[in-house]
């Protein structure tokens, strides 16, 4: 099998490195060798997407000279992964690096989609006794076009039952700095999508995207509410044998 | 007088088209267009669809067999109505069926000028009927601009021979007898006056008509 | 920042703590999704629709200038007049002059986003000329004194209790919370009005070259009467407006009044050419055409944005936004609200008072999903983004964060080093219960999130364990 490397965003590397780990966990049950680029460090999102795509340039430069020999990359996270794939190509326009980014943009995946459309995995063996709602982050299901993958992957766990939550396409709010420049309408957006997550009798919501859950999971417990948040591989990692901690704490104190 | 100060004062006319000339010295790729997938389906039974489509625009469309037929039809509707005066068309066509109306109400026909606020009903005839949407394509010639938006009841008499499948067809038709050049005012009427702007809550009547009624004769005679 | 955006980020935060807004907003959406989507599944192939849309406007915009001299030929033809407007100043003193020459006493007028944007009404009245808007919506905005919440539905931000207790007070003769009376009383009201103005002003849906006509769709027929009744009849329009043939109106009618209310097609899909003819019955004896440029030709010189001249203001990608649907529609202070006014405001009225619309977006992309003509609207917002920067027009906080970041991201030891140093900084805040206080350098973050710690290591010094390395 082909030799995987791992992209694994700034934020996740610094804040959420639970994601990553969890990722590598699944990959590694289904016999994935993997690499991770020790030099990666941000694709440049935040720089490009508040309009400085001067600073964001020489960053892009960097991440497809590191990524340029992988034959496979993952990512968990569909907005990286689309800033690699869909914006690189505009912003390096008319640079050197603009050839050699569209073709690292086509083998670099988000995770569901690499396990579904590249692996051709749905069942990863995971269990995972309760119910998921799944939040469709934007960058995946408006750039990347996913929506059923995750839903696919989800349905072959065991014990999950999946739930649907009403507007499950609308945006989080978060929106990277959106999300402090704006914080009261972020937090808003924010608060409208926990209240649906809550309405779909779901006690987890998941999404491809970790930096949505961020945001919902800080809503949420805001709001004192049940549900809990966690990333698509948190849920594809546990098995049987192998139950998080995190969410047998979460489990039990719903319990009480 | 202001106009024609206007009319020959307007340097901003020359200095636009400058600008968009200069602008449009680079171009933009063309779109992709659609390949010529077809948008619609394609209607097949023009009466049925219209008289579908009819009745979810809440047009009422009553079928009749011949002209005479949807003559004496509107002459009960207008019995129904309260009293006042009816706006006609003036044309052969309904002059020749104005006997079975005259009777009871008083007639104003579109030669003595357009429709008075007071009129309770307008009878006009139409371009075309256009069975995709429902609607009626009227034109200045089909009793002027006010004949079917002014009173409460608009009725046309029209036939299943105007009957178009959708509204290429429709436009192809304009153009086939440059209705465009002919008239200032062309409208395609779909059912009759709405509003939604109260809680998105769907009222009838707003400013035109609160009914729409199309007589269809089958035959033309 | 600029005076726009201190007033938009004020409103903002106020409506978006508004749960009544929230909730009357969803519900009024809500209703539009139901019929957008029973409306678009009347399409064989709603995306083919799109795409034709999207190619009758390119050919229109990329070809204006032929495209309006056409038109204006035409319109001249029947006895029209066309007055080329090269800002809001000279489309208003065509108008008011216009209106003084006549002794016009009363404007009746049909809805018309650019009479707004060139802010007509105001023009009128200084001259003691009384103008009453007529589309229910927005003559209910009228008589409460308010701008247009939404360029569609210009009313869906009231209960009809409240406009119920508006007509109790400003109408008189009506009492009570039924919509049917009270479209009723609306009736009465504006019938008067019609049939006593001098003048009637509308907009345009669409300016047709080859037919010399402009398209004007309405369902309430107040479009209509306003061009039908009385003397003198004015269009205002963008110069963006035109398109080629009558027969685009096959695809551009159904696909407008889909994408705007779910509708098949609207009521009355008008066209209207000239004044009354020599051989017509009734009619106005004046016909005006005003085109506005008012930075559209600027906008078309801008061959990336260019398309953006495409929008057919059908008001889909407003009803898709997540952030209107939280602010609100006149928190943005501006004529066009939502992700099509956030795009085009700051080419209109300058990229300096406006660039914080085009930042006011979490980019989520639904406005360009539902977009009839398929512009691509949360990229031109990262274009305006891009723009904003390169004119050196942001904060000087903010050049110099990301000139940091820039320096801690381009090395990986930097990187790994700065991480942790904000990790340990992040910890410390919340051992402190310093989180989300005025101390806090994350508090814009944390005083809306509940706290979190963070993490002790990273993934790549995990990673490094894991693999035996480090």
């Amino acid at each position: 099998m082909a030799k995987v490397a791992l992209f694994i965003p700034c934020f996740v590397d610094q804040l959420t490195p639970d994601v990553g780990l969890d990722m590598v966990r699944v990959l590694r049950r289904l016999g994935f060798e993997m690499e991770f680029p020790e030099e990666q460090t941000c694709c440049g999102q935040p720089a490009f997407n508040t309009g400085y795509w001067n600073d964001a340039r020489p960053v892009a430069e960097r991440f497809v000279q590191i990524f340029r020999h992988a034959e496979q990359v993952v990512c968990p996270s569909g907005s990286c992964t689309t800033m690699v794939r869909n914006f690189y190509p505009e912003l390096l326009a008319g640079t050197q690096w603009h050839e050699e980014a569209i073709k690292v943009g086509q083998r670099v995946f988000e995770f569901s989609e690499f396990l579904v459309k590249v692996a051709k995995v749905t069942d990863v063996g995971a269990s995972f006794p309760h119910r998921v709602a799944v939040h469709d982050s934007c960058h995946a299901l408006r750039e990347l076009r996913l929506k059923q993958e995750s839903r696919e992957l989800l349905r072959h766990v065991r014990g999950l039952e999946l739930v649907e939550m009403p507007y499950s396409e609308d945006c989080c709010g978060f929106g990277g700095t959106f999300a402090t420049k704006f914080s009261a309408i972020s937090a808003a957006m924010g608060d409208a999508k926990a209240g649906y997550a809550e309405s779909s009798g779901a006690e987890y919501v998941t999404a491809t995207d970790p930096s949505c859950l961020l945001h919902l999971d800080g809503i949420l417990r805001r709001r004192n509410s049940k549900v809990r948040t966690i990333h698509l591989a948190g849920i594809l990692a546990q098995t049987a044998a192998y139950a998080d901690r995190r969410t047998q704490a979460a489990t039990t104190e719903s319990a009480r | 007088m202001a106009t024609t100060e206007a009319q020959t004062e307007n340097p901003g006319r020359a200095r636009i088209l400058e600008r968009l000339r200069t602008a449009l010295r680079e171009s933009t790729p063309r779109p992709p267009g659609n390949g010529g997938r077809k948008i619609f389906a394609p209607v097949t039974d023009v009466l049925a669809r219209f008289q579908q489509e009819c009745a979810a625009n809440i047009t009422e469309c009553i079928v009749t067999p011949d002209m005479q037929s949807s003559a004496r039809a509107v002459a009960d509707l207008l019995a129904a109505l309260p009293p006042g005066e009816i706006f006609v068309q003036d044309s052969s066509a309904l002059r020749r069926l104005a006997p079975e109306w005259q009777a009871a109400r008083s007639i104003q026909w579109s030669s003595e000028g357009g429709p008075k606020e007071s009129a309770q009903a307008t009878i006009t005839t139409a371009e075309a009927l256009v069975a995709l949407t429902g609607s009626v394509l009227v034109s200045a010639s089909c009793g002027g601009r006010g004949a079917s938006v002014i009173a409460p009841v608009h009725i046309v008499i029209a036939s299943a021979d105007q009957l178009v499948p959708d509204l290429d067809a429709a436009f192809a038709l304009m153009r086939e007898r440059n209705t465009a050049f002919q008239n200032s005012y062309v409208c395609l009427i779909t059912g009759s006056s709405r509003t939604a702007d109260i809680e998105k809550i769907l009222v009838m009547g707003a400013h035109g008509p609160i009914r729409l009624i199309v007589m269809l004769a089958m035959r033309q005679e | 920042m600029s005076n726009a955006a201190h007033e938009f980020l004020r409103s903002a935060a106020e409506k978006s703590a508004d749960l009544t807004h929230r909730q009357i907003i969803r519900r009024g959406i809500d209703s539009y999704n139901t019929a957008n989507e029973r409306g678009r599944s009347r399409f064989l192939d709603w995306e083919a629709a799109r795409l034709r849309c999207q190619e009758i406007k390119w050919e229109a915009v990329n070809n204006l200038d032929r495209y309006l001299l056409e038109f204006e030929q035409r319109v001249k033809d029947r006895g029209g007049h066309i007055f080329w407007a090269e800002n809001s100043e000279e489309a208003r003193q065509y108008i008011t002059d216009l209106a003084t020459a006549r002794g016009v006493r009363k404007v009746v007028k049909s809805k018309s986003m650019v009479s707004e944007e060139i802010h007509l009404g105001p023009a009128l009245e200084k001259l003691g000329i009384k103008v009453v808007e007529t589309d229910l919506g927005e003559y209910i905005v009228q008589l409460r004194e308010e701008t247009p919440y939404h360029i569609v539905t210009p009313a869906m931000h009231l209960t009809r209790t409240q406009i119920a207790a508006l007509f109790k007070e400003k109408l008189g003769d009506v009492d009570t919370d039924d919509p049917q009376q009270l479209v009723a009383a609306a009736r009465r009201a504006l019938r008067r009005d019609f049939f006593s103005a001098e003048m009637g002003i509308s907009g345009a849906n669409f300016l047709v070259a080859d037919a010399g006509m402009i398209a004007l769709t309405t369902n309430e027929g107040n479009g209509r009467l306003c061009t039908s009744v009385p003397r003198i009849h004015v269009v205002l329009s963008g110069i963006e407006k035109v398109i080629p043939r009558l027969q685009d109106l096959a695809t551009l009618w159904p696909v407008l009044a889909t994408a705007g209310t779910g509708q098949p097609i609207t009521c009355y899909s008008t066209l209207a050419g000239g004044p009354r003819q020599p051989n017509e019955v009734d009619g106005p004896e004046e016909f005006h055409v005003v085109l506005v440029d008012n930075g559209r030709s600027e906008l078309l010189a801008n061959v990336e944005e260019r398309e953006v001249l495409h929008c057919i203001r059908c008001g889909a990608c407003i009803n898709a936004c997540p952030v209107f649907r939280t602010v609100g529609g006149h928190s943005y202070g501006t004529t066009y609200m939502g992700p099509i006014g956030s795009v085009l405001t700051p080419h209109l009225r300058g990229l300096n008072e406006f660039q914080h619309l085009s930042y006011a977006s979490s980019l989520c992309g639904a406005c360009t999903d539902v977009c009839p003509v398929k512009i691509d609207l949360h990229h031109h917002l990262l274009h305006n983004r891009r723009d904003a920067v390169n004119a050196s027009d942001r904060p000087w906080s903010e050049q110099i964060g990301f000139t940091l970041w820039r320096w801690a991201v381009e090395d990986a030891r930097r990187f790994r080093a700065a991480g942790w140093l904000a990790r340990l900084g992040m910890r410390v805040m919340h051992r402190l219960r310093l989180d989300g206080t005025l101390l806090d350098p994350a508090r814009p973050w944390n005083r809306n999130h509940a706290a979190t710690p963070a993490p002790a290591k990273s993934f790549r010094a995990l990673w490094g364990k894991q693999n035996g390395n480090n």
